[in-house]
């Protein structure tokens, strides 16, 4: 069995290296692949339930949609920023409610935000928004539109792939940033000045408020939440149809690859997963890999 | 055992005599220093020995004898050996010369502990080459090397012949030349005078401090009527010293002269308006102040009534004196010139247009950067205000220069009177003058680096943010850190305006630091000429040109005569400093003007727009 040849001496073999043996050092006997195990600890996944979980990012995509879609209305003017302001304004009062009411009364632990405090940072948003949208207005003016547009693309795809989805209650920092600077990016080829401000709060109230209220739908009402997932997923695909139709149909296959095709994929694959452990050690391989940077 | 002789040169034709001299301790080998005539009586002989150990310290006593045989003067030999008693020593030389034969013959007699003597012949005949011109015709096997390696060789040289003649005493005389022994200094320099006695240095040190030491040896010259003559170098110019000993006492007046004068410039420093801290802050960095400062330290170093202990000090005195002498020489050239043809006034007509000039292209390069410079995009809105705000102190300093033309030519006039304290004043003050001339453009360079500045500093902290990290000051490193959504949303705001408005800025920082930087590279050049002057070893460079023996590193020793069973004779050649070694041993230590930065570090700092000063940040003293 072992590499070197069995002796074959009556002297049956230990597993010890203290011990003094009439066998190669590297020898072991054929007791060896009965300790063998495989994939351990394996979660078998169904589908239906990698699909729930699938709909999130589906729902995130869509939400990118809508924001585009919205600026899409904005930049030619079909939607002035008055009643963007106010439909946001509708809608933020109405997620507030909606968050504070699946918010659960008595929290361990930590202390729940106050009123105040949510006034308070309603305020800054708002202000400071106010305050630089003149600013970020003229802030591209000189760098090329195909620069901001890929600027804004690559952003938000880095929030796409950098977004929390296991815990997306707080936002992370780099997904929240980058949506944001794209929305800046974007904001600033708006026409006015007050056309960046709205799309700037619309922005906030997409990428940074959406979020945590999916989040607390998502612990509280498990059930809503695949149909809310579901419903903006066909509000994200229909209104980019209603801008421009071969993107809405690119979103629809992007949607339907990541909700049904990858978990798909996912389960089918994992009939092929193949883990073993054993009583060895796993060498790991630990190159020094600094000097390949140099 | 091998006994080595340094004989003097001048010595060879010597009439015959004794030997004076001394052993080198620790050492094996003896250094004759000088040769006594016959006749002489013998107590007269040990008491001027005395006398002469007691004014040098140096260990002197009668080596043996010399006897170069003139006609009629055969058969000596007895009375040379007798003459050992007379002179007790635990070995006695005997050196002899035979007519019309440069080999000398050398006897060795030791006295054992009853005090008889034991001869020891050692017959030692040797080619020796007449007089100064060491082996110029003869063969000649050039060893250039340093002193250790060479006794190495001789040592090994001597195992060679030790096996032929076992029992013998070899004897290796080495030839040097008394002046320029006496003369050199030789290099490492030993800093405090330790006892020669007691100190175990090498055996070339010994022999050159002894040498050097017993000057009192040779102010007996063949011209006096005293008791007795000697051989020995011998100076040959009392004329001359006679005038360096009237230019030393000449001295002691100006030096009073100049102390006196010192003290008043230093109550007149000392006044408290000068300590006040706005002045000593500019007078810190005017670089005419510093140079008076720092030839006020010299004059008062020069003029200080101690004489300088020691070579080292000596040779910085001197340097100081020639660098000054010709400070002054080349500030009066220059002065001749400025005011021989009226050249002040043409200098200030020059002056103003220059400025206007100047300030002329500086706006037309901020119309060329308020445009789109190079193709560039920048941020308009911040353009025009950067522009605008550089224009308008254009404007100002153009008004300013106006203001004060009438009096630019009077400035010039009595600045150039100061070149009659030396040149590197008046560089110095041109230094200054173009550093306030130029005041606007280092204004510019502030603002524009300041900006700069912010911004990157701004940009990296909130580029750490928009990562979600933040810099730990506690543990100096980055650390992940979950900030509150306003604070992002604040955060990412800010770094997007930053970020779309910092190549403007950049810009508008990188053409300022162009400017500042040809400033900055025209007050370092003058700032290193100054530098040169003051601190460049004149004297020693110019004592390393004309009489290279004056500093020795080392020696080198020739051989004159290797033949088998003959003594070896050397002749030992001073081997000069090198003269990088020289202007890096006796340079004048200075503040360095200039900052000390690598190009790296220059580089960095221009980089995260930190201030670059052509002066230096610290007052330390590079001594």
């Amino acid at each position: 069995m072992g590499p070197d040849g069995a002796p074959g001496p009556a002297v049956p073999w230990r597993k010890v290296l203290w011990e003094r043996q009439p066998f190669p050092d590297n020898y072991v006997d054929q007791r060896f692949l009965e300790e063998l195990r495989r994939n351990e600890g394996i979660r078998q996944y169904r589908y239906w339930t990698v699909v729930k979980e699938a709909g999130f990012v589906g729902e995130q995509l869509s939400c990118v949609a809508i924001f585009i879609t919205l600026w899409l209305y904005m930049e030619q003017g079909q939607l002035s920023p008055e009643r963007l302001l106010w439909s946001s304004l509708i809608c933020a009062l109405l997620g507030y409610g909606l968050h504070q009411a699946l918010t659960p009364q008595v929290q361990s632990g930590c202390e729940p935000r106050t009123r105040l405090a949510d006034l308070q940072s309603a305020t800054i948003f708002l202000s400071f928004t106010f305050g630089f949208s003149p600013v970020l207005k003229t802030l591209t003016e000189s760098v090329s539109t195909d620069t901001v547009y890929a600027m804004s693309a690559m952003m938000l795809l880095a929030h796409l792939v950098s977004f929390p989805y296991a815990q997306p209650s707080p936002p992370g920092s780099l997904s929240l940033n980058a949506a944001l600077f794209a929305s800046v990016c974007l904001a600033s080829r708006l026409p006015g000045a007050l056309h960046t401000f709205a799309m700037l709060s619309c922005a906030l109230l997409v990428f940074a408020l959406w979020p945590c209220l999916l989040q607390r739908l998502r612990e509280k009402a498990p059930s809503h939440f695949t149909g809310v997932c579901v419903g903006v997923c066909f509000a994200g695909v229909g209104g980019l149809g209603s801008q421009w139709p071969g993107g809405a149909v690119l979103l629809a296959l992007a949607l339907g690859s990541v909700t049904l095709l990858c978990p798909l994929l996912l389960v089918r694959l994992q009939r092929h997963k193949d883990n073993i452990q054993g009583p060895w050690d796993e060498a790991e391989i630990q190159e020094d890999l600094s000097h390949f940077l140099r | 055992m091998v006994l080595k002789i340094f004989f003097p040169q001048c010595c060879n034709r010597a009439d015959s005599g004794l030997l004076v001299g001394r052993w080198l301790s620790g050492h094996d080998s003896a250094v004759v220093l000088a040769v006594i005539h016959y006749p002489f009586i013998p107590g007269q002989v040990k008491q001027y020995i005395q006398q002469i150990q007691a004014r040098s310290g140096v260990e002197l006593s009668v080596l043996g004898s010399w006897s170069l045989p003139k006609e009629g003067q055969e058969g000596m030999e007895s009375f040379l050996r007798d003459l050992s008693t007379i002179f007790p020593q635990k070995r006695w030389l005997q050196i002899n010369r035979e007519l019309g034969k440069t080999g000398f013959n050398c006897q060795v007699l030791s006295r054992d502990q009853n005090g008889r003597v034991i001869p020891r012949e050692i017959k030692k005949k040797a080619d020796k080459i007449d007089g100064e011109a060491g082996g110029d015709g003869e063969k000649k096997t050039k060893k250039e090397e340093e002193e250790k390696e060479k006794e190495e060789e001789k040592e090994k040289e001597e195992e060679k012949e030790k096996q032929d003649e076992d029992e013998e005493e070899k004897v290796i005389f080495v030839h040097y030349e008394q002046r320029k022994v006496m003369l050199s200094q030789l290099h490492p320099i030993e800093n405090g005078l330790s006892d020669p006695t007691t100190d175990p240095s090498s055996e070339l040190r010994q022999m050159f401090r002894s040498v050097a030491l017993s000057q009192p040896l040779y102010f007996l010259d063949r011209y006096d009527d005293g008791p007795l003559k000697s051989t020995h170098w011998q100076s040959e110019g009392r004329e001359a010293s006679i005038i360096v000993e009237l230019l030393k006492h000449s001295t002691l007046p100006l030096c009073v002269l100049i102390r006196w004068l010192l003290s008043i410039w230093t109550w007149i420093c000392d006044i408290r308006v000068f300590s006040l801290s706005p002045l000593r802050f500019l007078s810190s960095k005017l670089s005419t102040c510093v140079q008076l400062s720092y030839r006020t330290e010299h004059m008062r170093t020069l003029s200080s009534q101690k004489p300088a202990a020691g070579h080292t000090e000596f040779m910085r005195k001197a340097n100081m004196v020639v660098s000054v002498l010709l400070d002054v020489a080349l500030g009066m050239l220059l002065m001749w010139w400025l005011y021989k043809d009226n050249h002040i006034s043409m200098l200030a007509n020059t002056v103003v247009p220059a400025a206007d000039h100047v300030a002329k292209e500086l706006e037309e390069l901020l119309q060329w950067l308020m445009g789109a410079p190079a193709g560039l995009k920048m941020n308009r809105a911040l353009d025009q205000v950067l522009g605008r705000f550089f224009l308008y102190h254009i404007h100002l300093w153009i008004s300013y220069i106006h203001l004060m033309s009438p009096f630019i030519e009077g400035i010039l006039w009595y600045g150039g009177l100061s070149a009659c304290f030396g040149l590197t004043f008046a560089l110095s003050l041109l230094s200054d003058m173009v550093a306030l001339l130029t005041f606007h453009i280092y204004c510019f360079y502030v603002y524009g680096a300041r900006l700069y500045c912010l911004k990157i500093y701004g940009l990296s902290s909130l580029w750490r943010l928009f990562r979600g990290k933040k810099w730990n000051v506690l543990r100096q490193r980055v650390d992940s850190c979950s900030y509150d959504l306003d604070q992002l949303f604040i955060g990412t705001l800010l770094f997007t305006v930053l970020l779309f408005l910092l190549p403007t800025t950049a810009l508008y920082y990188l053409v300022f630091t162009l400017l500042r930087l040809v400033v900055v590279l025209f007050q370092g050049v003058l700032h290193l000429s100054v530098d040169f002057i003051n601190s460049f070893p004149l004297f020693a460079v110019a004592l390393r040109i004309t009489r290279s023996y004056r500093l020795a590193e080392g020696v080198k020793f020739k051989v004159l005569c290797e033949e088998p069973g003959t003594a070896l004779h050397l002749l030992m050649e001073i081997n000069p400093l090198k003269s990088s070694a020289v202007v890096q041993l006796y340079r004048t230590p200075t503040y360095s003007c200039y900052p000390k930065d690598s190009w790296a570090a220059l580089a960095k700092k221009l980089f995260v727009g930190e201030l670059i000063y052509p002066w230096r940040h610290k007052t330390t003293k590079t001594d």
